[in-house]
């Protein structure tokens, strides 16, 4: 029985490696990619590696091919990634910050 | 041929600060555009469930009839987890917004997304002001 729950356990585990593999990596190829039409190729692309293994049945087997992947991906990071401006390290982080409650700001009147 | 050139490019220099002085009065405007654009005030939450669902209408592995506010991605649109990653992408730069890994797994539906999307606006906001 424990063993059968460690099994499904480790398998969600794996799961969970894999779903944040291929978002990193999905991610990724949109750094690279210099236009939209060369990502949605490179999409596919990586799509097709990861449906390739969708049948592996053995922990150890997957485990492998995860580390695997992993290892591609962490070989071929972008050293610059998209970030999106908003959010931390993004180009308009912490920008224009609203000033601070209580200033009174007199809009332009339309003339 | 080269009169042609020069008297098209004089029209268009001629429009061009026309074009240029309607943008500022039409102030109302601009930051409605604005808006839209950057999702920075977002308090509709009608208008952001209806972009959603449109957007995922559109998922081309999803059969768009079924799309409701409330249908599971994964049971009732028949998507596997590397599907619901790619739709999450999608709404991500739809929207403009970065979901964390670990929230991403959490959104199932489309009303979901909407609340998470206003959610995270509204904190925004909060801490701008």
């Amino acid at each position: 029985m424990s063993a059968t729950a460690s099994f499904l356990a480790r398998r969600a585990a794996q799961k969970e490696r894999v779903r944040i593999l291929y978002r990193r990596a999905l991610k990724d190829t949109l750094n690279w990619a210099v236009h939209r039409h060369l990502f949605y190729e490179d999409a596919d692309r990586l799509r097709e590696r990861f449906e390739a293994n969708k049948h592996v049945e053995d922990l150890e087997t997957v485990e492998r091919m995860i580390a695997d992947g992993e290892a591609t991906y962490n070989k071929w990071r972008h050293p610059d990634p998209y970030i999106v401006p908003w959010a931390p390290g993004g180009t308009k982080f912490t920008r224009n910050p609203t000033p601070p409650s209580g200033i009174f700001i007199e809009k332009e009147r339309k003339i | 041929m080269q009169r042609i050139t020069s008297s098209a490019l004089r029209h268009v220099r001629l429009q061009a600060p026309e074009r240029g002085w309607s943008i500022p009065k039409d102030s109302f405007g601009l930051n409605r555009v604005s808006l839209l654009m950057y999702m920075s005030t977002v308090s509709n939450h009608d208008q952001v469930l209806e972009q959603v669902i449109k957007l995922v209408k559109e998922f081309d592995t999803i059969d768009a009839s079924k799309v409701t506010e409330k249908a599971d991605f994964q049971k009732d649109l028949n998507l596997d987890s590397l599907d619901r990653v790619e739709l999450v992408m999608a709404i991500e730069q739809q929207f403009s917004i970065e979901i964390p890994d670990e929230k991403a797994d959490k959104l199932t539906c489309c009303a979901d997304v909407a609340n998470y999307i206003i959610s995270e606006a509204d904190k925004k906001d909060a801490e701008k002001s």
